[in-house]
């Protein structure tokens, strides 16, 4: 144990004095919230008041939905759907098997989604739709400033989230005689590897954590984005997300034999990859996705982060919240399983 | 002496390239071995494999009579190992990465200190203790290589090449310090493609070429395995063939060399060379420029058992 914590402190002195930890793990985070806020400011202020669905009538779900404060129904018939969804008069159409059919992706279009989702749920359980209470879930139950532009701040924080991957890669390679200098001498101590990587977690995890809290604060008191309603929903993500990327980071370290250039392009390429897919770039690819392979953003990592600060602090909801943290838990277990099994290997073939 | 170390037949292969082809090693308790070969020839190998950091193909490697494998923390509790490269962390200072290893293998707060305090001045890094590595110059860095192998007081350390890059005031300092810590007790693997080094601090010399030991002793027991024993370099005023030729005839010349002006006549065992070469140019009436007898080097020996030099 005391070997643990000297590692601690070693290792977090170490990555604390990094130039490229601080730079690539503390500013540029915030560089990039700057860059967000002065790309989109202009957007910043855009409120939902009014969400405005097509629905047939005569159908019982109306009245639930006219019960809605931001909600305005609008009675169509089926063959004016096209034209009104084009036009923008209407943000979507309710089927009456309720499916939801959009014309673009939006703030409306996702809040609408979410209200048909729970309609949805509350039906197959058999209780009465009449006495939920929906608006209180959504918008007017909070004092978020509901926007677009929040999205990018959540898919922000859910990439620097996993940030941690680089620590971890570069503790996994500061532990393997193959891939370091140091980790010659280290393998040559009675220094048992998995103590080292123990510590390695540790202070990536906590490193990036406070990292990622800097960022945070950037964001609330200088920005003035007010990001969080729910603080303890969403720390739970924000954790959860910073040891999916620390244990991540190991496993890419520890799992082939690649310099550790190619394992930082390796990690660059999969958070770019996993955070373009949950749309940082643009909401365009995630609402394709989620049409053709919706699979794919229930089980992305980043997707998962992003999709739950959302839900959780845009709309208030919940509902997906333990899915969610379940399944980066799932992939932190399976990572770190991985990883020990990668360590078990105990000489070098070459060093 | 007690051996501590008996690598047995080790082979290792990178893929199809032998690295080490039944490579046989001993070390005996408190003596400095020097493994001396040209660069490549298997000496960090070696060393990767008996500290169990490379898996080899073939042999056997004891460490203070144990099977050495990864998990022998017991034996590398009593080993220090000086890498070929220097092995620190950049954002540790000198003092916290010397301490960081010291605490790998003490537990004791404050015999840490005293030990960390210890190695400080034995490289004598005292001005620089708040430094980051990459504020010192490569020879400092050296030092602090060294002072981290070397903290914790080992019984066993090996030395890989510990003075490779470095100026000779820093090269001089090392090896005068390897020879202090030999005099402490520490048993010393060190391996090199000086010659001079290994000539001046080792007490016995294993010599590898193509990842075999080709042979083992002292200095003195190596020179003594070779056929020539001295060689005399002389330069003659003028000399002609047919005189040339007959100082073949002296007793023990086993060959002769020209080399511009210089003539190099190698003597096999024997005494009296250099008389009887005098001897020769006063009866063939030759004047000479210069006249100097050299004795044999490891270099000779290299090339005498290797056919090529130690420095090709």
């Amino acid at each position: 144990m005391n070997n643990i914590i000297r590692n601690c402190i070693y290792q977090g002195k170490n990555l604390f004095r990094d130039g490229s930890f601080l730079f690539w793990g503390m500013t540029y985070p915030i560089i990039m919230a700057v860059f967000f806020y002065a790309a989109f400011n202009g957007m910043m202020n855009v409120n939902i008041e009014d969400i405005n669905i097509g629905i047939k009538e005569n159908k019982g779900i109306s009245n639930i939905l006219e019960e809605i404060d931001f909600i305005n129904v609008h009675k169509i018939d089926e063959s004016e759907v096209s034209e009104k969804l084009e036009s923008g008069e209407i943000d979507a159409f309710v089927d009456g098997n309720l499916n939801l059919i959009v014309k673009k992706s939006g703030i409306n279009q996702t809040i609408i989604k979410e209200v048909v989702e729970q309609i949805k749920q509350i039906l197959k359980l058999n209780r009465p739709v009449d006495g939920s209470e929906f608006s209180v879930s959504y918008v007017t139950g909070k004092n978020q400033e509901a926007n677009s532009i929040v999205v990018i701040f959540y898919s922000l924080i859910a990439m620097v989230s996993t940030y941690g991957i680089y620590a971890g890669i570069a503790t996994a390679s500061l532990v393997q005689a193959n891939l370091s200098n140091i980790g010659i001498r280290i393998n040559a101590t009675p220094l048992r590897k998995e103590n080292f990587l123990i510590a390695g977690v540790i202070v990536s995890f906590l490193m990036n954590l406070l990292a990622n809290a800097i960022l945070l604060l950037f964001i609330n008191y200088v920005l003035k984005i007010h990001l969080f309603n729910d603080i303890k929903y969403s720390a739970v993500f924000i954790i959860l997300g910073n040891l999916f990327g620390v244990i991540l980071g190991i496993f890419i370290g520890v799992s082939n034999k690649k310099s550790s250039n190619t394992k930082t392009l390796i990690a660059i390429a999969v958070t770019l990859l996993l955070s373009f897919f949950s749309g940082m770039m643009g909401p365009w690819i995630k609402v394709m996705l989620d049409e053709y392979i919706p699979f794919l953003n229930r089980i992305n990592p980043v997707s998962i982060i992003t999709n739950n600060l959302y839900r959780i602090n845009l709309l208030g909801s919940t509902r997906s919240a333990v899915e969610g943290a379940i399944m980066l838990l799932f992939y932190c277990m399976v990572f770190l399983l991985l990883s020990y099994v990668f360590l078990r290997r105990k000489s070098y073939d070459s060093i | 002496m007690r051996m501590i170390v008996k690598v047995k037949n080790v082979v290792k292969r990178y893929s199809e390239k032998i690295a080490l082809d039944h490579f046989n090693m001993e070390v005996y308790e408190g003596e400095i071995l020097g493994l001396l070969g040209p660069n490549g020839c298997g000496k960090t190998t070696a060393i990767n494999c008996i500290l169990s950091l490379l898996s080899f193909d073939k042999g056997e490697i004891e460490v203070f009579g144990k099977k050495m494998t990864p998990n022998s923390y017991d034996i590398k509790r009593q080993i220090g190992l000086v890498p070929q490269e220097v092995s620190v962390f950049e954002n540790l200072t000198v003092r916290e990465n010397i301490d960081y290893f010291c605490g790998l293998y003490v537990d004791d707060k404050n015999v840490r200190k005293r030990y960390v305090d210890e190695a400080i001045e034995f490289v004598d890094l005292k001005d620089y203790v708040k430094f980051y590595p990459k504020k010192l110059s490569g020879g400092l860095k050296r030092r602090l290589n060294i002072a981290c192998g070397i903290v914790h007081k080992p019984k066993l350390i090996f030395m890989d090449e510990p003075t490779v890059a470095v100026d000779a005031q820093s090269r001089n300092f090392i090896l005068e310090g390897i020879k202090r810590l030999n005099g402490e007790s520490s048993t010393v693997v060190y391996t090199t493609h000086y010659l001079e080094e290994a000539e001046m601090l080792c007490s016995r010399i294993v010599i590898m070429d193509n990842g075999k030991d080709i042979v083992s002793g002292t200095t003195e027991e190596l020179k003594a395995m070779i056929t020539t024993s001295e060689k005399i370099v002389v330069s003659f005023v003028s000399i002609e063939d047919s005189v040339a030729s007959l100082m073949k005839g002296i007793p023990h010349v086993i060959d002769i060399e020209r080399n511009g002006e210089d003539f190099i006549i190698k003597f096999e065992n024997g005494i009296n060379n250099l008389s009887n070469l005098l001897s020769f140019i006063t009866e063939h009436n030759l004047t000479y420029t210069k006249l100097y007898s050299k004795l044999p080097t490891l270099n000779d020996v290299f090339l005498e058992l290797t056919g090529k030099e130690l420095r090709d």
